[in-house]
């Protein structure tokens, strides 16, 4: 008799995966709900408060209304590339999850590679863009797609050089591993070894996520809504749900990078890391309700001339410190 | 296919043939901006030709709100016209008021008491503190900050709220009369003005510093669509656009109507020549708007608010014409009346200020960058209803 | 007010009036094909556009151009008549910009042609509109002196009989003016 094999890596994948997959859902509506809430209250009102108390089943309404609303699709639009747009979008977002380490247990996989899977993989999100612009046959749509490559391509790069100043004080790509390599006090963090590195990195993030004052793809009050002007219901649902999805894992590398991850004063655990990744969410947001935009060639310039400069010699003097001691 | 024939094909075609000299070139982007658009404010169309994001042309494309405003005067007697100058611009509706019965009181040579002049003063700066409000929220919403609009709708409110206390309505005013105002001020009008000044006073430092003085909507508007004064002049623009051209002339002061010349108030003007010129001259223009208020409150002379044998709604205006210029939120607005001495005007000529404003955005977006144009484009304050009237 | 402009300037008739009953200290009569040269001199002076108003009138569209100096009141009315069944009148958008507009809204109002003008097509009504709204019937026309006072004419044409009553007062009034003003 042979013992059948149990594919456990397998098994933990697929239920990582539904985890995720539940997770993503679950965020996406509390970050709807939070977005709104922090709205209002910047803006002197008190934000969605008719859908349940203090409005807290407004996400699901509005899920609903999304869901229920007509797809259109443009005449002339190139319908492959169209609808393939909002799923190249989300799919990869699922798989961006699964190395993150929320806790020592909550983790979906051990990736020794763990930084490259994701910074690799969330460049996909960029083809999507640039394919939701070209297929919807729409000027603005254009625009807006070449707007997010150029904006998306050029902000990946001090983003990496603000995470190899990290990477090379870790010596490993793993987020396990970094997260352990930081105490469980503020002042044992990356953020006070590599501050530079930090703010290079946040910059970076919130340009990634085009997310206000970067959010120049989808500048509505120029382009329109930029490159998703033609998608409706649920197709543009799966963008907005992946913009936020890509805000929680930029916010989560944080986290894991530069806040020592799951790991905190007193005790150690998820709480720690979903009030770190919120807070940061919570930052970015605020952003969103407090500034103006910036003009296109302001953000090249801000990239080219300030972060990337910086980027780069925060990367050689950490190199040049690591040689010494 | 070659230049030549690309260029014939779409020569004075629906979309360039706004365009002067026809024909795009072949590696540009001919792009609508409008009729609806987020930034457009309303039913304005931008026919642009792109090389990237720069702009080589642009033709603004207006009459989606005509109305023939001037038509309707014909046909109606001039009290019954009233009501069309609350809706010609629906953000400085007093200043119409104004130069409609101005023009009709100049014709009919009417006096007007002046406790009326006091109140017509108090009312429209109010009106214009709540137009300059909405440009500002407006303007930054281009900008893409969301927030300051709402602070600016909270305070409009407020005076939304005291200025119906006379008016009677909330946005298409129609409380002048020829001869005078409808209704006389109340006590509680007074009181509720008296206790708003210190109140926006107030506000005004926190918007200085949270909005004006915030790098990236300096960095997003200075510098940006730079009017010379001898463009103004070409096209005609006058309030503060003018005035952020360098040019202190202000119809308040230079024609002087009613009683404006009692009252101590400056002329702001910015010598930047750009859009953040023109936005430093309108928030300080809310404050000179309250100087006048405030002086005319305490100066306010007791007697009628209308005059006795004002005009009825049969008046027939005595034959000739007349001129009437006042000075609007966004500029000169005139109204040019020619009467046959029937109850009709023979010919009612409406001269609105943003109408010459958005005639030199062509000329200055020239060569900008796309936000840009935006950036533009709100700094000229548009209000299409009263470009296309 | 500086009057430089209008010193050599060929008008059929031009009166002074006052600025409390008009709105407007001059206004000039000129024939259609001076408005340019008028226009021009009127730049030169620092004057800006102010708009382009036209009035049907029993005698023929009488196009109003009103103009306005930084300096004060000074608006100064030119005007000058063109008759219904062709009205043409010498585009001035190559001296004030702003005119462009104004000129094509008359156009869509009037039908009036203006010549040399870049892009006339419609401004604010639709292309197939097919008729000029602001254009009175026959009968409910009414003369321009019927219209509108002069006010003080102090140059006139003999060929000028648009208010025959006022001309002639100052054309006999001229030379006793003349001689207080040398006085």
């Amino acid at each position: 008799m042979s013992i059948p094999i149990i594919p456990v890596e397998l098994i933990r994948i697929i239920v990582a995966l539904g985890a995720v997959g539940a997770f993503v859902g679950l965020n996406g509506l509390v970050l709807v709900y939070v977005e709104r809430k922090v709205a209002g209250h910047c803006q002197r009102r008190p934000g969605p408060f008719e859908v349940g108390p203090h409005g807290l089943l407004t996400p699901l309404a509005d899920a609903l209304k999304l869901v229920g609303k007509q797809l259109f699709m443009p005449t002339g639009a190139d319908p492959w590339l169209f609808w393939l747009a909002p799923i190249v979008s989300f799919l990869p977002v699922l798989l961006l999850f699964l190395p993150i380490p929320f806790s020592p247990v909550l983790t979906g996989m051990e990736v020794h590679l763990g930084i490259l899977f994701i910074l690799a993989f969330s460049g996909i999100n960029v083809l999507a863009l640039c394919l939701a612009g070209w297929g919807s046959n729409n000027k603005w749509a254009l625009l807006g797609a070449g707007r997010a490559v150029a904006q998306s391509v050029a902000y990946e790069i001090p983003l990496l050089l603000s995470l190899l100043a990290v990477i090379f004080m870790v010596g490993s790509l793993n987020l396990s591993e970094i997260v352990r390599s930081q105490g469980s006090w503020p002042w044992q963090w990356h953020i006070c070894t590599q501050p530079l590195a930090f703010l290079i990195y946040f910059t970076c993030a919130v340009a990634e996520v085009n997310r206000n004052p970067f959010d120049l793809p989808e500048a509505e009050s120029e382009l329109t809504a930029g490159f998703h002007t033609e998608y409706s219901g649920m197709a543009f649902g799966l963008f907005f749900l992946a913009e936020y999805m890509n805000m929680i894992i930029v916010c989560s590398i944080a986290t894991v990078v530069f806040l020592g991850g799951w790991q905190g004063p007193f005790f150690s655990g998820a709480l720690w890391f979903f009030a770190k990744m919120y807070a940061l969410l919570f930052i970015i947001i605020w952003f969103r309700w407090t500034y103006p935009r910036v003009r296109f060639n302001q953000l090249l310039n801000i990239n080219w001339k300030w972060l990337l400069p910086l980027g780069l010699a925060n990367l050689l003097v950490t190199a040049f410190l690591m040689k010494i001691f | 296919m070659t230049r030549q024939a690309a260029a014939e094909q779409v020569a004075g075609d629906f979309y360039t043939r706004h365009f002067v000299e026809p024909g795009p070139r072949e590696d540009t982007l001919i792009l609508n901006m409008g009729p609806q658009h987020p930034s457009t404010h309303g039913v304005l169309r931008i026919v642009l030709e792109l090389d990237g994001e720069y702009i080589l042309r642009a033709e603004p494309v207006i009459g989606y709100l005509h109305r023939m405003h001037e038509k309707m005067a014909e046909v109606k007697t001039c009290l019954q016209y009233m009501p069309n100058m609350g809706r010609v611009d629906y953000l400085h509706p007093l200043a119409w008021n104004w130069a409609f019965v101005g023009a009709v009181e100049r014709l009919g040579e009417i006096e007007v008491p002046e406790r009326a002049e006091y109140i017509r003063v108090i009312t429209v700066e109010l009106n214009r503190i709540t137009s300059h409000l909405v440009w500002w929220g407006a303007y930054i919403l281009d900008l893409g900050a969301f927030t300051p609009i709402m602070y600016a709708f909270d305070d409009r409110e407020y005076l939304l709220d005291l200025l119906q206390i006379p008016t009677g309505s909330r946005l298409t005013y129609s409380f002048f009369r020829p001869g005078g105002v409808s209704t006389d001020l109340t006590e509680d009008f007074l009181k509720g003005v008296l206790e708003f000044i210190p109140y926006f006073r107030s506000r005004l430092p926190m918007y200085k510093d949270l909005v004006t003085d915030n790098i990236i909507l300096r960095k997003r508007i200075e510098e940006v669509g730079v009017i010379p004064l001898e463009v103004c002049r070409r096209y005609g623009a006058t309030g503060p656009v003018l005035r952020g051209s360098g040019q202190p002339y202000d119809v308040r002061r230079a024609e002087p109507y009613s009683v404006y010349d009692r009252f101590d108030f400056e002329i702001p003007t910015d010598e930047k020549l750009d859009a953040m010129g023109r936005y430093r001259v309108r928030v300080a223009e809310m404050e000179q708007s309250m100087r006048i208020i405030e002086q005319a409150i305490e100066g306010l002379p007791e007697g009628p608010h209308i005059v006795k044998g004002a005009p009825k709604p049969k008046w027939k205006a005595p034959k000739g014409e007349a001129y009437f210029a006042v000075e609007g939120a966004r500029g000169k607005i005139g109204v040019h009346l020619v009467s046959s001495g029937k109850a009709n005007p023979y010919r009612l000529k409406l001269r609105s200020p943003t109408f010459s404003n958005m005639s030199l955005f062509a000329e200055i977006a020239r060569g900008t960058l796309l936000p840009d144009a935006v950036a533009i484009l709100g700094s000229l304050d548009l209000v299409i209803p009263e470009i296309d009237r | 007010m500086s009057e430089q402009w209008m010193k050599g300037l060929k008008t059929l008739c031009s009166a002074r009036s006052s600025f409390e009953k008009t709105g407007q200290i001059w206004s000039v009569f000129l024939s259609p094909e001076r408005i340019l040269e008028a226009a021009r001199r009127l730049y030169d002076e620092e004057y800006f556009i102010e708009d382009i108003s036209v009035v049907d009138t029993a005698d023929g569209f009488l196009v109003v151009y009103h103009f306005d100096h930084f300096d004060g009141s000074a608006r100064v009315a030119l005007r000058c008549l063109v008759p219904h069944d062709n009205p043409r009148v010498p585009s001035i958008a190559s001296v004030f910009t702003g005119a462009d507009w104004h000129e094509r809204e008359s156009h869509d109002f009037f039908g009036i042609e203006f010549t040399g003008h870049p892009n006339l097509i419609p401004l604010l009504l639709p292309d197939d509109l097919g008729f000029h709204p602001l254009i009175k019937e026959e009968k409910a026309r009414v003369p321009l002196k019927d219209l509108m006072e002069p006010g003080e004419i102090v140059e006139c044409d003999p060929g000028f009989t648009l208010f025959p009553e006022e001309a002639k007062e100052a054309e006999s009034e001229k030379p006793a003016k003349e001689a207080t003003q040398g006085s």
